[in-house]
This record gives structure tokens, C-alpha cells and sequence, in this order.
């Protein structure tokens, strides 16, 4: 053989003895920290995030782990978890445990706004890239801060849209004139409020009557509701967690008032929980958005809905004392999203997986519904359709999706 | 929107009399602070709660079920817990730490059982629509739970004031020592005293998803926060004074809802603050601490 013949596959020794070395470096396993409150008022909206988390580590083990496109490999993940009891200062000394003693290789926030809210900033100083599941407080992404993308919902901000474009084209149509506002004052629900507010005075269409922020520990409404009557206003919008809204519905129904639109946050979101404690009556005929737990999307990466559904259910059986909801979905699909990144990522630094988590930007339709971030990494697709309740039989409840005209399944219906 | 709110205040501040006396009852008799009342009284939510969804109990047999239950159990685990504390140097600081601990305790082995979301009893249950009180329109539950707090008062004064162990009570309250060198079998009636506590902790409990819109494992800590308030206002040590904290409590919250409702989670620990400054004895205490 002719030496020149050789040399193709000379050249060619490098790059298997690279990949041979890049394989035998390869982790024994890929660590993934996060941390969860199984206690304190955070736990309803934590717990299912973490359960979607683990039920995505055990399927990913079960394969012989998830691939990593830096080792060319499936490598098993161990996902490391601590217990932040719902307060943020446990959970600030967690996150900078999992960070300087665990050294994870990535890191995922716990569920909701206010456990992000520390974990922004110490990802921020250690130039740890944050999987943020659900906190969406617009302040959390900034343009000095590229350690950061929003997974499974998209960034408070853009939220309300939904309601006040649906308000100011079909609610106008029907006779609604005058809006109140009445909010938790946490990043999650304020910021939703401060929006609405602004896009509502923006279009000049609706005047607002009543706009008061309480407490998120609120437990009861009679009072506040009382002087939302008193302005006489077309249309309610409460937006608070679940224990606020469950506090509100039941309040509502005990006062007697009724408003031709009423609006809240969880009442789609967390239906099964609000139906249990607020009954189908003080549900059937409000507005919410239309989670992605109750709206199948047409996916390209990982399972349906229907499929997740059936994951979901045979993991965590009825009477299990793990519900499904949004929030079963949301942890779940920041696994993905982690998952085709170390599909896709060079390497494995912080900015190898930033780039792989952007560069699925629009590209990556889940069952969450279409990723998609902004430059700062605030979600912006995975949008909200505006939904009305609606009774299934005596005592069930449903959501349809009824604006934006492009997911609509049904006609809104206003009361008198 | 005034009156509405007053009205509203003093129905409202009625329950967290209810929730308030439990722990007054216990710190009046035994000079120990029950930091566990706030999960005694979500433990009685449950009970209501379980009773409801396993045999079909209304709240009100619930209630009376539980405030019997709470009674009993509380009874021996006074005797278990709180002789051993009092023979302690600082009594006070030591049952802070133990009830703590029991507190974390119930919360944990609550979650487990139960999980972590909120649970209701059916609004419908104790009626729904409004009842109009002097023009103010209140929820019906309220008026159930006002005037079941207005009956657990009346029983407690009536307990202390008519009655002989009512009479001992008392005596144990104004001094512990004097009581046990008197002959009073000091120990049995601050037993009872403690169970009576617990059972009117479980009562408040069974309103709870009525006033508080839903009950979880975790709502202890917030309760106590606000009972405490409740029982500083109206006088430490002084069950009855416990009323007008609750109501001073109550329409004060209303009215920062109404004027200033994103400052009203502050309330409790402003009552709190300017009792302690303006009047250290509370409202209806005496100048010197008789403890």
C-alpha cells in the first residue's frame, strides 16, 4: 500500500483518538440539583414540579440514562434534592450547596417565583446556568445575566395579554366596560397585575374601577369583595395562588355578587384542586387560563399529553397523594428541555448548555407547548389561552378554550 | 364600606377569639406557651374534614365530636409533657422549644398523611348566600362560627366562674404554689385545663375552611402568629380578655383591607408591637405580671 493511500486514514486517528478520550473521561453519572418544599405554602405548587423531575430521572435510567452529545454517550443521571421547607433562606444556603459541595452539572430551580427569586442570583455569581422552571417574575432576566432561561411557563409579563386582548376585542363586544383587579402581591401574581393593568389603560377600551394588591397570606376575601361591588364593576380579575383563589371563590359564593366576567389564575391551572375545595357552583361559568395539563399541543420532542398523562398515572396512582395538574407538567418539561440540551450541547461549561438550551428557541414543541426565549431568556411562547369553566355532569367541571380565535374550541359566555 | 367592615370585624375577630382562648386558657393556668396550638387547631380542620369525607358527618357533630376527642387526648398528654417542663428552671423558654419541636412534628407526619394541598369543607354545608347583619353582608358560615364562638366563651367563663373546678382553676392562675399548698390537686385541674385548650383549639379547627378559606399542614405557624396577637391585646393569662382582642383583631384587619389591604399581613405584629410598647399588660391586665 502506497503511503498516500494512508494518509485518509491518518487523518482520521485523531479524531478517533479524541473521541476515544473525550468517552473514556466521560462522568460516572450526570448530577442534576434541585430542591423541592415538601412543607409550607409553597409545597402544593413544589411537590408535583419535583414528582414530573423524578418520574423523568427514573425513565431516563431505565434507557441507560440520557444522552450527552459532549461524550457521545447515555450517561445516568443522579438528581440530588434538597427539602427548602418553602423558605428562602434555606433554600439560598441549598442552592449554594448544591453549587460549591455537590458541584452539580446542572442546576434547576425549585417551583414558583419566590424559591427562584434567591437562585437567580447565586447562579448569576457562580455563572451557573439556572434551569428556571416556573419562576417568572419579569425582573428575574436581565440582559447582563445569561445564566438564565424560563423552562415551562412563559415570563409574568405576557401572561395577562390573554386577558386583556380578549377583554378589549370580545368583552367590549359584550357590554363590559369597567374592570377590577384584585391581586397577591408576589412576583408571580403583582407582576401579572401591573401588566394587565398597563394594557388594559393602553387600549383606553375598559376603565378600571378597583385595582388593590393583598397579602399572599390573604385567607378571606368577604370584606375586599364587598368593595369590588361596591365600584360596580363588569368584570373581576383575581389573581393570586391557590389558597388565595380558594379563599376568594368561597367568599364569593357565601356574598351573593355575581360580575358578567369573572377571571382567575388557578382556577385552569389547578382545576381538580379548586374543584375539591370550591365546589363546581362557585367554578362553572369563571375565566382562567388554559394550562398545558388540559390542552394537548401537537409535540416534535418527548411524549403528548395523553401519553404523559397515562406516565403520570401509572407512576403515581390515585390515592397516592400526588396530583396532577400544571405543575406536574412544568417539571416534566424542563426535563426535556434539559434533556435534547445535552443532546445537542459541544460541551459541558455553563455556556455550552446556554447555547444548547437557545439554540432550541422555536425550534422545540412539547407538550408544553412551543419553547421559545427572548434574549434575556424569558419564556415567550408556551402561551395561555384564555378558557371558560364549564360543568361536566352534577358536580364535575371543564375548561374550553375561548380566545385566542387560532384555540378556540367554544364561544365565550358572559353573565347577565 | 365602614360599617361593612366593622360589622364584618367583629364577626370575624369573634372566631379568632375562639382561636386565641385555647392558648390563653394554657398560658393563664400553666405559664407555658403552647407553640403546637396553631397545628392542634389544623389537626381539628382534618378531623372535620375526614369525618365529612369517610362518614358523611356534618361540621357542627364534627365540632362537638371533636372538641370531646381533643379533651380526652389532651388530658394524658398534659401529664406526660408538662409536669416534667414546670419542674425545669425556665419553664417558659424550655416548653417554647418543646412545643416547637411537637409543632414541626404535627406539620411533618400531617404532610405525610395527607399530603400537601389545600382541603375544604363544602361552603354549602353551613349554607351559602349572605346574612345581612346592620346592612353588612356576611357569609353564612361566619354566623355559625361567630355564634359557636360566642357559645365556646360563654362555656369557658361560665367553666371558671360556676363551677368549682372552675373556682380551682382560677386558683391555680392567680398562684401556682399557693393553689398547691391549699390542697388543690393542682395537677388535675390544669390536666383538664389543657384538654379543654386542645378541645377548643380542634373546635376553631373545624371552621377553619369556613373563615380561612382552606386548611393545610402548614397554616400552624401563621395561626399562632395571629392568636398571639390576639391573646397580647386582650392580656396574657386572661382567657376572657381574649374577646376583645379578637374583636380589636378582627375589625382592624377589616379596615386595612379596605383602606390599606396590601399592608394587612403586618397587623398582627403591629397590634403586637404597640401593645408591648403602649400597654406591656394588655388590655384588661394589671400593672405587674403575676407570674
Amino acid at each position: 500500500m502506497k503511503f498516500r493511500n494512508l494518509l485518509p486514514a491518518l487523518g482520521l486517528l485523531p479524531a478517533l483518538w479524541g473521541g476515544a478520550a473525550v468517552a473514556a473521561g466521560a462522568p460516572s453519572e450526570i448530577k442534576i440539583g434541585t430542591l423541592y418544599a415538601s412543607s409550607g405554602p409553597f409545597a402544593a405548587i413544589s411537590m408535583p414540579v419535583y414528582d414530573g423531575e423524578k418520574l423523568w430521572a427514573k425513565q431516563m435510567n431505565a434507557q441507560g440514562g440520557v444522552y450527552v452529545a459532549a461524550y457521545h454517550k447515555k450517561i445516568p443521571v443522579k438528581l440530588i434534592a434538597y427539602d427548602d421547607q418553602s423558605s428562602t433562606a434555606t433554600a439560598a444556603t441549598l442552592y449554594n450547596q448544591l453549587i460549591s459541595q455537590d458541584h452539580v452539572d446542572l442546576l434547576m430551580a425549585d417551583s414558583g417565583s419566590v424559591l427562584t427569586s434567591v437562585a437567580v442570583p447565586i447562579a448569576k455569581e457562580h455563572k451557573m446556568f439556572l434551569f428556571d422552571v416556573s419562576g417568572t417574575g419579569g425582573t428575574f432576566f436581565t440582559k447582563d445575566n445569561p445564566y438564565i432561561g424560563l423552562m415551562a411557563i412563559p415570563v409574568s409579563t405576557i401572561w395577562p395579554s390573554a386577558i386583556s386582548n380578549f377583554l378589549d376585542d370580545v368583552g367590549v363586544k359584550n357590554g363590559i366596560k369597567t374592570a377590577a383587579i384584585l391581586y397577591a402581591t408576589n412576583d408571580f401574581t403583582g407582576t401579572q397585575a401591573h401588566s394587565l393593568a398597563g394594557f388594559l389603560k393602553k387600549a383606553g377600551k375598559i376603565k378600571i374601577v378597583y385595582d388593590q394588591g393583598v397579602p399572599t397570606s390573604t385567607s378571606n376575601y368577604t370584606v375586599l369583595i364587598n368593595n369590588i361591588a361596591a365600584h360596580k364593576p363588569d368584570a373581576v380579575i383575581e389573581l393570586g395562588f391557590p389558597n388565595n383563589e380558594i379563599a376568594f371563590l368561597r367568599n364569593l359564593q357565601d356574598s351573593g355578587d355575581t360580575f358578567r366576567f369573572l377571571f382567575t389564575v388557578y382556577g385552569g391551572t389547578e382545576m381538580d384542586l379548586l374543584l375539591k375545595n370550591v365546589g363546581a357552583a362557585g367554578l362553572a361559568g369563571s375565566y382562567s387560563y388554559v394550562p398545558s395539563a388540559l390542552y394537548s399541543y401537537k409535540v416534535n420532542y418527548g411524549p403528548t399529553l395523553a401519553q404523559y398523562r397515562a406516565m403520570w398515572d401509572k407512576e403515581y396512582p390515585k390515592g397516592s397523594g400526588v396530583e396532577w395538574g400544571s405543575n406536574a407538567v412544568y417539571g416534566y418539561q424542563a426535563c426535556l428541555v434539559m434533556q435534547r440540551a445535552l443532546a445537542t450541547a459541544k460541551g459541558m461549561s455553563q455556556m455550552d448548555i446556554h447555547n444548547a438550551v437557545f439554540a432550541l428557541s422555536g425550534k422545540l414543541k412539547t407538550l408544553d407547548g412551543t419553547f421559545e426565549l427572548n434574549s434575556e431568556g424569558a419564556q415567550i411562547g408556551e402561551m395561555t389561552p384564555m378558557g371558560q369553566l364549564v360543568r361536566k355532569g352534577k358536580h364535575g367541571i371543564g375548561i374550553v378554550a375561548v380566545y385566542p380565535p387560532e384555540f378556540a374550541k367554544a364561544k365565550a359566555v358572559f353573565g347577565k | 364600606m365602614l360599617i361593612g367592615a366593622v360589622v364584618a370585624g367583629v364577626v370575624f375577630g369573634l372566631y379568632f377569639a375562639l382561636v386565641g382562648l385555647g392558648l390563653n386558657l394554657v398560658f393563664g393556668v400553666m405559664r407555658i406557651v403552647n407553640l403546637a396550638h396553631g397545628d392542634v387547631l389544623m389537626l381539628g380542620g382534618y378531623a372535620a374534614w375526614w369525618l365529612l369525607s369517610a362518614f358523611g358527618l356534618h361540621p357542627l357533630v364534627a365540632a362537638v365530636l371533636v372538641l370531646g376527642v381533643f379533651i380526652a387526648v389532651g388530658y394524658p398528654l398534659y401529664y406526660l409533657v408538662v409536669p416534667q417542663l414546670q419542674r425545669a428552671r425556665d419553664s417558659e423558654m424550655l416548653s417554647l422549644i418543646l412545643f416547637f419541636g411537637l409543632s414541626q412534628m404535627i406539620e411533618a407526619v400531617t404532610t405525610i398523611a395527607v399530603g400537601t394541598t389545600e382541603r375544604s369543607l363544602p361552603g354549602r354545608m353551613l349554607g351559602i348566600g349572605p346574612f345581612i347583619l346592620l346592612g353588612a353582608r356576611l357569609p353564612k358560615p361566619w354566623v355559625f362560627s361567630g355564634v359557636v364562638s360566642a357559645v365556646a366563651v360563654a362555656g369557658v367563663y361560665l367553666y371558671l366562674y360556676r363551677t368549682r373546678l372552675g373556682m380551682l382553676t382560677r386558683a391555680v392562675m392567680v398562684s401556682r404554689d399557693e393553689a398547691l399548698a391549699t390542697g388543690i390537686d393542682v395537677h388535675r385541674v390544669s390536666a383538664l385545663a389543657f384538654g379543654i385548650a386542645l378541645g377548643l383549639a380542634g373546635v376553631a379547627g373545624v371552621f377553619a375552611p369556613f373563615m380561612l378559606g382552606s386548611i393545610t399542614p402548614a397554616m400552624g405557624p401563621d395561626i399562632n402568629l395571629t392568636a398571639f396577637a390576639v391573646i397580647v391585646v386582650g392580656t396574657l393569662g386572661n382567657p376572657l380578655g381574649t374577646v376583645a382582642g379578637g374583636v380589636i383583631y378582627g375589625v382592624a384587619l377589616m379596615l386595612m383591607q379596605t383602606y390599606y389591604s396590601s399592608w394587612a399581613n403586618l397587623l398582627p405584629n403591629l397590634l403586637l408591637i404597640a401593645v408591648l410598647l403602649v400597654r406591656p399588660e394588655g388590655l384588661f391586665g394589671r400593672k405587674t405580671r403575676r407570674a
